[in-house]
């Protein structure tokens, strides 16, 4: 007697209607001592759509976690930047959206009008890392470019780290007095980071142009991220 | 045959009781409940209403600015996250992502999960208050839109253009899913 024995519970996610089991099969006949087995599972790339079709039934724990998972290792590329197409194509929003409200708050309270609560700086700073953003990633377009609009915003978002890092030394080193020293001190680290934002954003972003556009890609990220500078180097001491 | 030595005898004796599989009770109940995902009914309500009326009193809950505009933006950013990647997928099956191949083009995919009778399914009433809370709180931020615009208190205009633009967003995804989809589930399948 034929004896097979095919994996159970499995129907190969959208295999059209298989014939009727055995149809065909019944004038063979094989050994007994040979059992005719196999699996009925389709060799599939680890490409997304196969992917996410399985997805769509996770539990929502998995999908926090490896979001999450993501937006930190963007932030660690973001760190030492060496150019890598896959994080580029799985872009995301979060880590801008962290760093563009770390960095409102602690620049909100410098102006010498205290009754003003803090409102206007804070929008303010917040419309200019956008508004900002959506420029460049619009020039880079007009240009020719490749990337996409989504891709360009993540990217410049994730890349102004590195200047929220120098607002809170700076913050932490105001908290120590306000003399020349201090000044001195708060311009190396201002200026050390807004080399490593541009650096790192134009690393990710100049190779989606032709070559003669570089520059004309490179000049509005470069005034782009001096402004934030020059913002955070401004705040007054209190 | 090889069934020599065995009696047949009727599968089921009248003096036996027929046992009851007690789980299918369970699945019963599960069938005719109105809501099967109460938890992800609520989330999907619950940031699109409290970033609404968080809006409305924020005078009452602080009087700083950037604590309201805060939540407000945290609870946004939430129920745009929990809308796209949870709620949709729970409670009527439709999914939509961005996907960037090795050329870096950028596809816009849209999803429908086919009719499936399981248990999980969604209900009449999920999809109902799915698509009502989908298309509602849009309108509202665009009617805080024009109220802000003519009161003139023009910082929280950066805020209500924020909650219109992902509210529309995903409003957007999900209709195209709705009368897309069905192409998408072809495409995918066609790849067996």
């Amino acid at each position: 007697e034929l004896q097979t024995r095919e994996k159970s519970g499995d129907e190969g996610g959208g295999v059209a209607a298989p014939p009727p089991m055995f149809a065909g099969l019944s004038d063979v006949s094989i050994s007994e001592d040979i059992p005719v087995e196999g699996e009925i599972t389709v060799p599939v790339g680890s490409h997304s759509p196969d992917e996410d079709y399985s997805t769509l039934d996770e539990p929502v724990k998995d999908t926090i976690m490896r979001d999450l998972k993501a937006v930190g290792k963007k932030f660690v590329h973001v760190m030492y930047p060496k150019k890598s197409s896959a994080l580029l194509r799985d872009w995301d929003l979060w880590g801008p959206l962290v760093l563009c409200v770390s960095l409102a708050l602690m620049l909100q309270g410098g102006s010498a009008d205290s009754k003003d609560d803090g409102g206007p700086q804070f929008a303010e700073v917040f419309v200019i890392i956008w508004f900002g953003a959506v420029v460049i990633t619009l020039n880079s377009k007009l240009l020719g470019g490749t990337i996409s609009f989504f891709q360009s915003l993540c990217v410049l978002g994730y890349c102004v780290l590195p200047l929220t890092v120098a607002m809170l030394v700076c913050r932490l080193v105001l908290l120590a007095g306000s003399g020349t020293v201090i000044f001195i001190v708060r311009l190396v680290v201002v200026m050390a980071m807004f080399a490593w934002s541009t650096l790192a954003s134009t690393a990710f972003l100049a190779d989606s142009q032709p070559p003669n556009r570089k520059a004309l890609v490179v000049y509005p990220i470069f005034l782009f991220y001096f402004v934030i500078s020059w913002m955070i180097l401004t705040f007054p001491p209190q | 045959g090889c069934w020599g030595g065995f009696s047949l005898q009727p599968l089921v004796d009248d003096t036996e009781d027929v046992s009851l599989d007690f789980g299918n009770e369970e699945e019963l109940a599960l069938r005719k409940a109105r809501i099967r995902h109460p938890l992800a009914t609520f989330f999907h309500l619950f940031f699109r209403v409290s970033a609404i009326v968080t809006y409305l009193l924020c005078d009452w809950f602080s009087k700083s600015f950037v604590a309201c505009f805060v939540t407000i933006l945290l609870l946004l950013s939430f129920d745009f996250w929990s809308v796209k990647n949870v709620t949709g997928r729970l409670l009527v099956g439709l999914r939509w992502w961005n996907q960037i191949d090795e050329d870096g083009k950028s596809h816009w995919i849209f999803e429908a999960k086919k009719v499936s009778t399981s248990i999980a399914a969604s209900t009449e009433a999920e999809a109902r208050i799915f698509w009502l809370g989908l298309i509602i709180c849009p309108v509202i931020w665009t009617v805080f839109f024009f109220s802000t615009l003519f009161s003139l208190k023009l910082k929280w205009l950066a805020l209500v253009i924020a909650g219109i633009s992902l509210q529309t967003a995903n409003l957007y995804g999900y209709i195209h899913c709705k009368l897309g989809g069905k192409k998408s589930i072809t495409k995918v399948t066609s790849r067996f």
